[in-house]
This record gives structure tokens, C-alpha cells and sequence, in this order.
């Protein structure tokens, strides 16, 4: 009995499409191992090989790679969420609702990108705090600190931007806070303002700003970030330790 | 014949080949060479990863499932809920607005804390001692928590000294004997004062009591950021009601529509 699935197994691996796929065998031995990290592009943003203390969940916390894998699930749901949303005074608040009350688990879409946004600045402040307080910004890390702080300063953009877009008096209100405070920049306050709002009101062109800065703009910039930051960690000798 | 590894050069051109460079690996890569306790990425890197990707996909999937997110009534530009507030992440900047001006409250102190002094703290604590350590060793621990002790205490002080003076009537005491009137000395002197007064204070208790190198006195202020940073968020969600007023945070009046 226990043969069949085994051989079913062994056919699949020596099929010719399996082996245009896949050009190594099972990971049980060093050599695959190390093949299956390298030969795919996925994997290959690790190393073959990792110091051990690395692995330690008291050390990372894991903190940045949740952090990561929060702006691929806020990708993916905010991208669903995208279909059902149009940037428009008239109908932005009402796309809400309808997400709500009408789209199939439209309302579990909405909540998991609400909550993943709150928990993505949480979890990036969180590996900041880890990463200073084990020291991991000292040489040669430094240049990857400073990108780590443009991407603190992103994710709190991405939030904010995407805080606006239900058009409700939640959304009104606390944008307006910020507008208050951009209209306040010294000297060059009204053009800020302008800029971000796209008039001296939060109104329809507010509303398209934000929300272009916030499906594009931003995600590009910071998915163009991460991708620096992860080389980074490569080539800085990967996560930091005892000396 | 036997067959060799790697790329060969193409029949006639064996000679061509040449040495274009010599790069030293660390110029390039900086690598730290220490002969180490490794692990396989596959399997134990990527065990890892995928049970604390999937621990956290079912988190998510509960939360969603148990809590709604908040939808409110249409925006209307004509009803102010009385207080209005910022999203959690930035009612530290709304708490400071009450406190000094807008602009360098809202703009200028974020603007100098996110693109000015936390990206330079690597190139001013540049030694390499203690990296890969907890707080780098016990003086660090004793640092970190005096500072976070004292920043804590300090910016609830401070909140409520303010809230004190202003209820006795200082800001119209100023507006007729101060020079500047309400303006110059209560929202820029004062504030900035505080601000770098009680920074340069930190770092010069650190250096007294601890002893404090370099990485000891930025290990204070990183504290004192991350500090302030959390009691102004405290304060700003569950201790200001109608008005923008203080309350103890379990009797915080609901917004007024
Ligand atoms: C979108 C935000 C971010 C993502 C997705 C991210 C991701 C990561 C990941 C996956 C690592 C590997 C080690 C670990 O998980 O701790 C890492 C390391 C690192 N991160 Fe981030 N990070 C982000 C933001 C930041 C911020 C805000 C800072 C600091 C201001 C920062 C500074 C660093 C440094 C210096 C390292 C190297 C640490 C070491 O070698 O131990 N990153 N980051």
C-alpha cells in the first residue's frame, strides 16, 4: 500500500517539467539544501547558511520579518479591496459599505487590511527598538539604519494616507488634524498644504492625492526600500552579533 | 576527454583571459570572518519563518473575524466631533500641538527627530563593542532604565504643570508682561528650552551616575525618544476628552458629535 504514494513521488520528481523546475532533489542532504535557497528566487534573498543566534527569537523578535509579512498581506488584501473602491467624495463612503454589506467576506477583507496597518506600525517601531537596543546599527550597518528609518517614516505615511479613504467622519476629521498641522509648516505652509491636499480644504482632490499616494506611490517607494534594505542585510554580513 | 567545470574560454582565446582587478572581498562585502556556529537556512531558517508567517495569518484571521473595523457616519465638513483626533501613530505630535506652536510641534520636531537624529545615530556612536548584545552590558540595562524612568515621569509632569498653569490663567497673564505677548516666550522659548534643556540634562546625568560612554548617553536619548513618544500617545488616546481637556484615563467622557 505505502508504495504507491512513493512511487507516485518518484515519477512526479523525474517528470521532464518537474526537472525543467526544480534543478535539484529533495533538501535532505547539504548539497540540496543549499541548492533549493539559491537556485530560487525567492529564497535566495537568504544565505545558505545562518550564525545560529540569528535564528534566536529573543534576539530579532522576529520583528522585521513580520513587519514584511505584513506589507505582503496588506498588499495582497489592499489590492482585493481595490476592485470594490472608487477615490470619488460621491462614492467612496458608499464602496465602503457596500464592501460591508453586500461583497462576499468583504467585511473580513476590510478588517484584516484595517488591522494589519495598525499592526505593521506597531511591529516596525517594535524592530526599530530591537535594532537599537542590540546595537545592530553599528558598522557596517549604518547605512542600512538610515533606510530603516525612511521606511519607519513610509509605513506611517502608508497608514495615514489609506486613514482617509472610507470618507467617514473618522477618516474626515483625523485628516484634518494633519492638515491642520501641514498648513502650519513655517514659511512655506500654504503651498505644503497644497501640495498634500490639493487645496486649501480637505475635499475630492484630497481624497484622489491620498489615495493614489497611498495604492502607488508609497507602496512602490517602499517596496523599492525593503528590497534595498534586504540586500543590505546580505551584504553587511547578515544579522548582526557578538563580535 | 575529460570534461572540465566551470565556464571555459572558447578554442583559440585561452590566452586571453586576464586579470582585470584585484578586489579585496571586504572592500565589497563586508563580511565579519570568525570561524561560527552555523545553521542550514533550509530547514531551520525556513521553519521558522513559515510557522511564525502562519501563527500570525490565523492572529489576523481571529482578530478580523471578532472585530470590526470602524466606519463612522458620511464625513460632513458642518459637524466637528468635539475631540477630533489623529490616528493613534500621530497623537503624540497632536499632544505637543497643545503645547507649543503648531508648526514646531507638528513639523519641525518630527521633521528633526525622523531625518535628522535618528539617522545619524550610527555615525556618532561608530564603535563596534557591545553590537549583537542586549543594552551592550549591565551599565547599559541601568541607563536604559533610568532614562526610560525619567522621560517617563518628566513628559507626564510637564502635561500636567502645563494644564495647571493655563487653568490659572497664564496664557493671559503672558499675552500682557511677556515680551512677544503669548506668542514668542510660552510657544517657541519655553518649549525648545524644555526640550534640549532636559535632553542635555539626561545626558549629563548618565555621564555622572554611569559612567556613560558614547553608545551609553545616544542609548539614553533613543530612550527618552521612545519614552515620550509612548506617554504622549497614552496621553493623547485615553486622556484627552471634549476640548482637548485632561481626564484619568477611566473616566474619559465619549466624543461629543
Ligand atoms: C517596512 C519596514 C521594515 C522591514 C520590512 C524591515 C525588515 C527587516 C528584516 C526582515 C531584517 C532581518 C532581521 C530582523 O528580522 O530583525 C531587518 C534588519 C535590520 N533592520 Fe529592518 N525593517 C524595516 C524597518 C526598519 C527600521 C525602521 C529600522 C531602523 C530605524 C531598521 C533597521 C534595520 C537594521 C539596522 C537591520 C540589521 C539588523 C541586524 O543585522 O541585526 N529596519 N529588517
Amino acid at each position: 500500500m505505502l508504495e504507491i504514494p512513493a512511487q507516485i513521488w518518484e515519477k512526479v520528481r523525474r517528470n521532464y517539467i518537474w526537472r525543467s523546475l526544480f534543478r535539484h532533489g529533495y533538501p535532505d542532504s547539504r548539497k540540496n539544501q543549499s541548492l533549493a535557497v539559491f537556485t530560487n528566487v525567492f529564497l535566495h534573498l537568504h544565505p545558505v547558511k545562518v550564525r545560529r543566534h540569528a535564528l534566536a527569537i529573543p534576539y530579532t523578535w522576529c520583528m522585521g520579518g513580520l513587519s514584511f509579512f505584513l506589507f505582503l498581506v496588506l498588499t495582497l488584501t489592499g489590492t482585493l479591496l481595490m476592485f470594490y473602491y472608487r477615490p470619488t467624495t460621491e462614492w467612496a463612503y458608499s464602496d465602503i459599505k457596500d464592501m460591508e454589506t453586500v461583497v462576499v467576506f468583504g467585511q473580513l477583507l476590510r478588517n484584516m487590511h484595517r488591522w494589519a496597518a495598525h499592526g505593521m506600525v506597531i511591529t516596525v517601531f517594535l524592530h526599530m527598538v530591537r535594532v537599537f537596543y542590540t546595537g545592530s546599527y553599528k558598522p557596517p550597518r549604518e547605512f542600512n539604519w538610515v533606510v530603516g528609518t525612511l521606511l519607519f517614516f513610509l509605513t506611517i505615511m502608508l497608514s495615514y494616507t489609506g486613514y482617509l479613504l472610507p470618507w467617514d467622519q473618522l477618516a474626515f476629521w483625523a485628516v484634518t488634524v494633519g492638515y491642520n498641522i501641514a498648513a502650519a509648516t513655517p514659511v512655506i505652509g500654504n503651498e505644503v498644504a497644497f501640495l498634500l491636499f490639493g487645496g486649501f480644504e480637505l475635499g475630492p482632490n484630497a481624497l484622489l492625492r491620498f489615495y493614489v499616494l497611498h495604492v502607488v506611490g508609497l507602496p512602490l517607494i517602499t517596496a523599492f526600500l525593503i528590497a534595498i534594505h534586504f540586500w543590505r542585510i546580505r551584504k553587511d554580513g547578515g544579522i548582526s552579533g557578538p563580535l | 576527454m575529460t570534461l572540465q567545470r566551470g565556464p571555459q574560454p572558447y578554442p583559440g582565446q585561452e590566452k586571453r583571459l586576464r586579470l582585470l582587478a584585484f578586489v579585496r572581498q571586504d572592500s565589497v562585502v563586508r563580511v565579519d570572518k570568525r570561524v561560527e556556529d552555523t545553521a542550514m537556512v533550509w530547514p531551520h531558517l525556513l521553519v521558522i519563518e513559515f510557522i511564525v508567517a502562519m501563527l500570525w495569518l490565523v492572529a489576523l484571521f481571529v482578530i478580523s473575524a471578532l472585530f470590526n473595523a470602524p466606519l463612522q457616519d458620511h464625513a460632513n465638513p458642518d459637524r466637528t466631533p468635539n475631540p477630533s483626533k489623529a490616528p493613534w501613530y500621530l497623537l503624540q505630535l497632536q499632544e505637543l500641538l497643545l503645547h507649543m506652536d503648531k508648526g514646531l510641534a507638528g513639523v519641525i520636531v518630527p521633521s528633526v527627530w525622523i531625518f535628522f537624529l535618528l539617522p545619524i545615530i550610527p555615525y556618532v556612536d561608530r564603535s563596534r563593542e557591545g553590537v549583537g548584545t542586549w543594552f551592550t552590558n549591565s551599565t547599559g540595562k541601568k541607563i536604559f532604565l533610568f532614562s526610560a524612568v525619567y522621560t517617563t515621569v518628566l513628559t507626564f509632569a510637564l502635561i500636567f504643570i502645563d494644564a495647571a498653569a493655563k487653568s490659572a490663567g497664564y496664557i493671559e497673564w503672558a499675552s500682557q508682561n511677556l515680551p512677544g505677548g503669548k506668542v514668542l516666550i510660552p510657544d517657541y522659548v519655553i518649549p525648545i528650552t524644555v526640550m534640549t534643556g532636559l535632553s542635555v540634562l539626561l545626558v549629563v546625568l548618565v555621564k555622572k551616575l554611569f559612567g556613560a560612554d558614547t553608545r551609553g548617553w545616544v542609548n539614553a536619548l533613543f530612550t527618552g525618544f521612545v519614552f515620550a513618544f509612548l506617554v504622549l500617545v497614552f496621553v493623547g488616546t485615553s486622556m484627552r476628552g471634549p476640548g482637548m481637556d485632561l481626564y484619568a484615563p477611566w473616566n474619559l467622557p465619549t466624543t461629543i458629535e
